[in-house]
This record gives structure tokens, sequence and C-alpha cells, in this order.
């Protein structure tokens, strides 16, 4: 059994994230995630304080970790200074790292989410960027939405921005130097790292399922897996 | 119901001029005529000195919370960030979006707190780009420096939050981003459970905040919770929560100094009315949601299709009527080019 | 031998006690209490733990006890300023009034945490939040009832309010909160059997003796709902009533519930005295409390020669402790000045 609790505990937020739990249940009070999700956060930071390895592992593989929304209501709330969302982040880098992310739906989708945010950001310079945000892929964004996605450039022209152009100002196109640069930093930093594992366990899992699956895009049906599925099996 | 106020009503440090501007991958996306008002507030009319920086790009925010970047990348990209502030000579940094705001409080805390990471992300930051940077002396949301200059601003707006009919004042729900007040709620105007930087505008503006149960909740955005399709449904019940806890209070709209909270709750009240048939307001049309800027830029007078209003699924008309905003509806689908560009489809519910 | 001077700077049960003590030895004793009224907080109580004394006839003993002694009584004057020159203390009045003693006993309390800090809970913002002292006003006068005069239906007790918390920098547990809020949920049931009582808590400290055996009682006999949870928020329903937060833990679930009271079990800081009087003199102690000499064995004397702690400005106590704490206080006095009862 890896020692988990030890790969865990070497990560800054780890440090700064759970000093000592002592159960009192205020996180998973004002949780979002709580209310809607098979979800405890308290329950979360009790088994991971218990250096339990076994229980680790057991989160790393399972949608639990997943269903954290990053608001931060537990860390304006905790009475010992905690922040399970923190611990959350800290346990997801580690679920990643050693492929155990690939074991869950919500964990799997971690693919799609490299495919889109991570790549805009090495490919534009922006996480996400009016030219990402298909209306097909986003029907809740609703009829104004298409409409000024149809008609960006004399829109956006009109709200003062620079819609892919060179220059400063809104939506304006990212110059190759800089895209370098922060090409250069994911290099070093491991983030391109990162994303290789993602790939690699992605496309032995998509091989389990047997779901085809291609080296890049978004048009394959191992990503419609990841990004469509939901078992609805996650509800209280 | 907020008579009696003992929360300190401290102003945090919030820098005076000088500003170095970082855009929102959100507002630049869903509300860039939000960005180009405010740097055009702060240009003529309060006289301010801010720069906008094309060399700029995203904090990574987004792929920080989504797990797909690191959070040694995350802190070599924000030092990148730095560092071209630094090429400016200016030591005040203003992120438009609420994600940066809440990562850059959360990498400075930790490179306070555990000065081996400042040194890492030195070296990282070093060795990847031959950069060096510095630590920025202030850093201040455009919500918290509108806030600074509302009493100011008031002086020169043409509206107030009243209703030009009744004379009452505009009863309003102040969204304040999860990421701007609950990380480190000392580093707000305000702090994390009464922010007063919303609710001090709207009051010096003559509107009326509005105290509901679920205000503090958060909008659902979730990150990952609305990246993939699949898990779309945690954000969209987030927001339902916070219509249904505010509408016996029936606020005339909704204001969000976090731009994926206002976009969120626009675009849900749509998805809810399309697919349940409810909507929250009494005629049936939903409450309008606006950003700060473009709430500010309303009372001061400016265009409502210049402040790209129309890129709102939830119509503004009946907010504007109620303020008494002057506006031409035959200019609301207008292009730059001058050219009336067909309109979007109406949806059936709202 | 000229007669020793002794100050004791507090009129509370600990300060009551031990003036009335020391008066039966070859001393002069001066007494000086900061409020028009001897007795201190323990007045704002209807009926103590565990057995439900009623205070008023409780503190009445005490202060009839003093009131038969010859000691010079200054209430409404408060302490602000004490030094030690030569063994001899003097002391400085906020009527700028200047006074000596030989020995002084530091017996300025406590006082409670301010809820409005945790504003999460809505204190002083909704009137259906009130703190356990509210409470127990409403119990002196025999009536519970909501800020528009209706009686309540459901009550939220929730404990640790100030305590525990590193959110306020109190890390302390108060010691006194869990017992009385066991206390104030069978008072509520008495008068009002029909109410439903909640109480939030995230340990039940039952430490005393008899306090396990009220617990038992108040669920047994009076029917009182335990749930393991600390309350994270109230706000305040379109209907003026009391929406909380909390997780039932034991059950691992989300809670949230609509209450027409809660009662915020705040917790026991050092008195503004206690920490002004404390740090002048050069004994200031953790969270503001003074500090005695050693925990078990000197509890009473402090690093400074002549300097004596009595009661609740060391610490958390309840009434019982601070009593007692007071008697061996007088014996520490009565030895350090070498004093004989008076014959």
């Amino acid at each position: 059994m890896p020692d988990y609790f030890l790969q865990l505990s070497k990560d800054v937020r780890f440090t700064e994230g759970l000093k000592a739990c002592m159960n009192c249940g205020i996180c998973t009070a004002i949780c979002p995630a709580a209310e809607f999700y098979k979800y405890d956060p308290r329950r979360i930071c009790d088994a991971v304080q218990s250096k339990d390895n076994e229980r680790i592992e057991q989160l790393l593989k399972s949608d639990t970790i997943w269903y954290c929304g990053q608001c931060m209501s537990c860390k304006t709330r905790c009475p010992r200074g905690n922040a399970p969302a923190l611990i959350i982040s800290v346990l997801r880098k580690i679920s990643q790292e050693t492929g155990l992310f690939a074991e869950s739906e919500k964990g799997r989708q971690q693919l799609a989410i490299k495919r889109t945010i991570a790549e805009n950001i090495v490919k534009t310079g922006y996480c996400v960027h009016l030219d990402h945000v298909n209306p097909k892929l986003h029907p809740e964004q609703g009829p104004v939405w298409e409409w000024y996605f149809n008609n960006a450039q004399d829109v956006t022209d009109r709200l003062g921005a620079n819609y892919n152009k060179d220059g400063p100002g809104a939506l304006r196109k990212i110059s190759k130097e800089n895209l370098d640069e922060i090409e250069r930093i994911f290099e070093v930093t491991g983030a391109t790292l990162l994303h290789k594992k993602i790939e690699r366990f992605s496309k032995l899992k998509a091989e389990e399922l047997k779901l085809s699956f291609d080296e890049t895009g978004t048009n394959n049906e191992y990503f419609f897996h990841v990004y469509l599925k939901n078992s609805d099996n996650h509800n209280i | 119901m907020m008579e009696k106020k003992y929360w300190k009503d401290y102003q945090r440090e919030i820098a005076d001029d000088d500003y170095f501007y970082h855009r929102s991958c959100i507002r630049q996306t869903f509300f860039p005529g939000s960005e180009a008002l405010f740097l055009k507030i702060l240009k003529n009319e309060l006289g301010k000195n801010v720069t906008d920086d094309p060399n700029l790009h995203t904090c990574t925010g987004i792929g920080y919370h989504s797990d797909v970047v690191p959070f040694d990348t995350t802190m070599t990209i924000v030092a990148r960030l730095l560092s071209q502030m630094n090429k400016s000579e200016l030591k005040n940094f203003v992120p438009s979006c609420v994600t940066t705001f809440g990562l850059l409080s959360e990498v400075l805390d930790t490179w306070k707190h555990f000065p081996e990471e400042l040194e890492k992300t030195r070296k990282f930051l070093k060795e990847a780009t031959g950069r060096e940077f510095k630590i920025p002396e202030n850093v201040a949301h455009p919500s918290d420096i509108i806030y600074k200059n509302r009493k100011v601003l008031k002086g020169k707006m043409k509206y107030q939050l009243v209703n030009k009919e009744t004379g009452n004042p505009l009863k309003v729900v102040e969204h304040i981003g999860c990421h701007y007040a609950k990380i480190f709620p000392e580093n707000t105007t305000g702090g994390a459970e009464f922010p007063q930087v919303l609710a001090g505008m709207i009051e010096a503006w003559e509107g009326k905040v509005i105290d509901y149960p679920e205000r503090r909740h958060c909008c659902g955005f979730g990150f990952r919770q609305y990246l993939i399709m699949a898990n779309r449904g945690y954000s969209v019940a987030n927001t339902k929560k916070k219509f249904e806890s505010m509408q016996p209070y029936e606020p005339d709209f909704v204001v969000a100094n976090c731009p994926g909270c206002a976009m969120f709750m626009d675009r849900w009240q749509y998805t809810i009315a399309e697919m349940e048939g409810i909507t929250y307001d009494k005629n049936k049309r939903g409450i309008p949601v606006l950003t700060h800027e473009e709430m500010t830029g309303l009372l001061l007078g400016y265009n409502p299709w210049d402040l790209g209003l129309q890129v709102h699924q939830v119509q503004v008309e009946p907010l504007l009527d109620k303020i008494g905003v002057v506006y031409n509806p035959d200019d609301k689908y207008v292009g730059k080019s001058g050219i009336k560009l067909s309109e979007p489809q109406r949806p059936k519910n709202i | 031998m000229k007669k020793k001077n002794v100050i004791v700077i507090g009129g509370g049960p600990a300060g009551i006690e031990i003036a009335q003590i020391l008066s039966n030895y070859s001393c002069n004793v001066t007494l000086f209490e900061k409020e028009p009224q001897v007795g201190g907080q323990i007045k704002r109580i209807d009926k103590l733990f565990p057995d439900f004394i009623v205070q008023d006839e409780m503190m009445q003993k005490l202060i009839s006890n003093l009131e038969k002694t010859d000691i010079q009584i200054h209430t409404d004057t408060e302490i602000k300023d004490i030094e030690q020159i030569d063994n001899i203390w003097h002391l400085k009045t906020n009527k700028e009034e200047a006074f000596t003693a030989d020995a002084v006993v530091l017996a300025t309390g406590f006082k409670t945490f301010d809820p409005k800090y945790k504003e999460e809970l809505g204190y002083g913002i909704y009137p259906g939040v009130i703190t356990t002292l509210e409470f127990e006003d409403m119990l002196k006068a025999g009536k519970i009832q909501t800020s528009a005069g209706e009686e309540p239906r459901r009550i939220a007790f929730l404990n640790c309010v100030g305590s525990r918390d590193e959110k306020v920098g109190n890390h302390y547990c108060s010691r006194v909160c869990c017992i009385n809020a066991v206390k104030q949920s069978i008072e509520t049931k008495e008068l009002l059997p029909n109410a439903e009582v909640f109480c939030f808590y995230m340990d039940l400290r039952m430490s005393g003796q008899f306090y396990e055996e009220l617990y038992r009682k108040s669920q047994e006999k009076h029917g009182v709902n335990y749930i393991r949870g600390r309350i994270s928020e109230a706000s305040s329903t379109f209907d003026h009533r009391i929406q909380i937060k909390s997780e039932d833990t034991l059950a691992g679930l989300p809670l949230k519930m609509t209450v027409d009271l809660l009662v915020l079990m705040i917790g026991v800081e050092a008195s503004e005295g206690t920490t002004n009087l404390s740090a002048k003199a050069g004994i200031l102690g953790e969270y503001g409390f003074a500090k005695s000499l050693s925990l078990h064995l000197k509890d009473n004397l402090t690093k400074k020669e002549g300097l004596f702690l009595a009661g609740a400005c060391k610490r958390p106590s309840t009434l019982r402790e601070v009593i007692a704490d007071a008697r061996a206080a007088a014996f520490e006095v009565v030895n350090y000045l070498k004093m004989e009862i008076n014959g």
C-alpha cells in the first residue's frame, strides 16, 4: 500500500488545509456540495486525518472527491482553521498523479477538462474565450448567447473589445512570445507532465471500456463519454 | 432588515491610483463592455492612471480550481503577471476577475508563510522565462475601487437606484463572489458575512440592499461542476436555491462583482424557466442581473447597449424603465458597423 | 503591631467571600467594585446549575455576611492602575484617588464573549438570536417569548459561541456553557412543555457532579433533543424566524432548520479589569486572564509578592469553584501577612 498520507503531507496546501479536525460539522453545514451530492467534507477530513492509507485510497478512486465546487465556504467558518477545499485539491492532485482518477465516473472527466481548459491556456492564453463557448455544447447559455456568438465581431467591437486582434483590449489575440513563455512555464513546473499522465491513464481506461480514443481533440467517443455520462447515482 | 450593524466597517487598504489592470477570461467573454467601461470610468471620470498591458494572459485560476493546472504552475504564472507589472513600474495590481483576486490572495499568503515556496517560484520563473518579479504593494478588485470612489461617482450620476414612478428605493440583491470574500475575509471591504463593497455602492446610490436567507450561498459555478456538461445540474441547483430564497423579497435586480456569478445568475434563470416553467418575479420576465460596472455605467448615463446589456439573457428593459433610463430600443441589436443585426430567438417561458 | 491593609479588587462572589473571611483577621479590608452594587455577573442568573437553587437567595447569604462586617466597600469605583513599590502596593481609582495596601487580591472576574463578532450568527441583527444571559432575563420574568411577543414553538441552543474557535481567537473551552445549556433546556420545557427544544453541541462536557444525571433527565423526563453539530450560520426568514444550518454529524447529513429563538451559549473571557490590571502588575496570562504562580500548588499566588488571585480572573470557572478558590486565597493572604484571627 503506497503511503498516500505522506504524499499528501508534502503539499503546502495540505499544511494550510488540515491542522486538526474536531469533527464539528460546521463545514458540511455550509457546503453547497453537501446539499446536493452524497458528500461530506467533515468525513473526508476525518478520513485523511486518520492517516489510514486504505481509506485514503478509497477516496482517491471514488467520485466523492470530485463533488467539491471550490467555493471555500468551509474555510471561512472552520473553528480550527482548516480548509477542506484545500485538502480536496491535494487529494485530486494525488488521484491524477497515481492514475486513480480514472477509476471513477467524475474523476474520468479530468480528460475533458484537460482537452478544453488546459489546452486553451497554452494555445490561446485564455482559460475561456468567447470562441470556446460553442452554443451547441452550451445550450444552457440561451438564444441571446447564440446570437452574440454568431455576431461576435460586430457586437464586441461596439462594446469596446479588440476581438482576436493584436494590441490591448478584451478578447485580443495574445502574442506568440507570451504563449511560448506560458508553455515553458508549464514544462518547467510540471503541468505538461501532469497533462501527459491524464492522457495516458485516460487512454488505458478507454481501452478497458472499449471506447474509441483520439490522441487530441474533443470529437471522439471517450471524450463524449466522460463529458456527458451521469449515472444519476450521486445524490442523497 | 440591516439596521443594526456591528460588523467592522473597516476600510481595508485600497490603492488610490496607478493601477495595473488584469483582464478576466469570463468578463472579457461575457461582459467585455464592463471592462471597457471600468477603464473609461477610471480614466475619464476619476482621472486615474491605469495601464492595459496586452502582454498579460489568464492567471490559470479556472484551470487551477478544476485541477488541471498544478499549484506550482499557477504560482509561476502569477509571478509572470507580476513581473510584467514590475516592467511598467506600477505596484497596484487590479484583477478584473474575482477568481484571480482570490488566487492572488492565496498565492501571496502562501509566499508570506512559506518563503521556500516563494524561492521555488522565483527559480521556476527564472528558468522558464529569465524573468524576475516583486510582490505587489496592493491588490484591489475593481469593485473595491468603485466602492472607494462611490461618493465622487454619485456626484456625476444622472440616475439613482430609485423607482422613478413610486419614488421608492429599488430593492437590490447584491451577490459577492465566493473567492472575493470567503478565502481571506480580512482582505475584503467589510469581511465575509456582511461585505460592504457592493452594499456600500447600493446604499450610496439610494438603493435598498435585500438580506435574504441564502444571501451568502455560492451561485454554483463550481468550476468543474459547470465545465463538464454531466455536472451542470449542481451548478443550476445552487442558483435555483438562491432565487427561491430571494423571491418573496421581490428584488428589482441582482448585482454581482464576480463575472461568473453575474453570468450564471442570468443564464440559469433562462434554463430553469425553459426546463420547469418557473420564473422568480411577478411578471415572468426574470430578475435582471448586472455586473457592478454595468450598474455604475447605467447610473452615470451611458447607453445601455454600449455597456453590453443586450448580451444578457434576462431582458433588462423593465429595470431601465424603473430607473427612468432613456434608451433607444431600435439601437439594441445594432453592431459597431451600424447595421441592425437579426434578433435573437425569444425563449418560451422568460 | 500596626494592622495590615488588604485591598480586594472586585465585588463578585470571590471578592465578597474573601473580603468577608479576611475581615475576621487582624487587618483592614477594603473592597472595590466598579458597578453600583456588589454581586458580580452571577446576579444575572435565575437558577444555578446543577441543583436549580435560586441565585438571588444564594448570593444574599454571601452578601449579608459581607454586610455584617465593618469592611470599607467602595462601589462605582474601578481600580485603573496598580504598582508595587518596596513591598507596598499602590493603587489608583477611576476617580483619581490613591490607595495603598500590604496585600492585594485580584478578584476582577470575567466578561462574556460578545457574539457580534460571530457575524454569521446574526446577533444584534436578527431579533430572534439572543444570548444565554438574555434568556436568563426571560427565565427571571417567568416568560419565554419572541421579540414579537409570541410563544416560541421551537428553540435551539448553540454551544461554544466564542469558545473553541480559532476565528475569534479563543481556542479554549469555557467550562460552564454545556451544563448551562442543559439547565436552560430543562427550564424551557418546564415553562413551555409543548415547545421543541434542540441543543447543538460538539461535545457534551458534563464534567461536574450531578451534571451527567441532569443531561439524562433532560432527555428522559423533558424530551430535549441533542444534535451533534455546530451551527454554521443563522439568517432571518421572510416571516422573521431564524433559519439555521448545521450538520447532524451522527447521521452524517447536513441539516437545515427554522426556529423561533436561537440562544447563543456565549463563552467566558477575561474582564477588562482582569486584563488591564494583570498587564500592569506583570502577571498577564493567556487570553488576558491573570496568571497564577503554579497551577496545582500555588494557584492563588502570583509571581509578585503580596498579589493574590481569587476566582474567575484566572480561567472560566463555576460558582462553586470560585467560592472555594476565594477561601483558599484567604488562607494564602493570612499566611503571607502572618495574621491572627480577631479575638
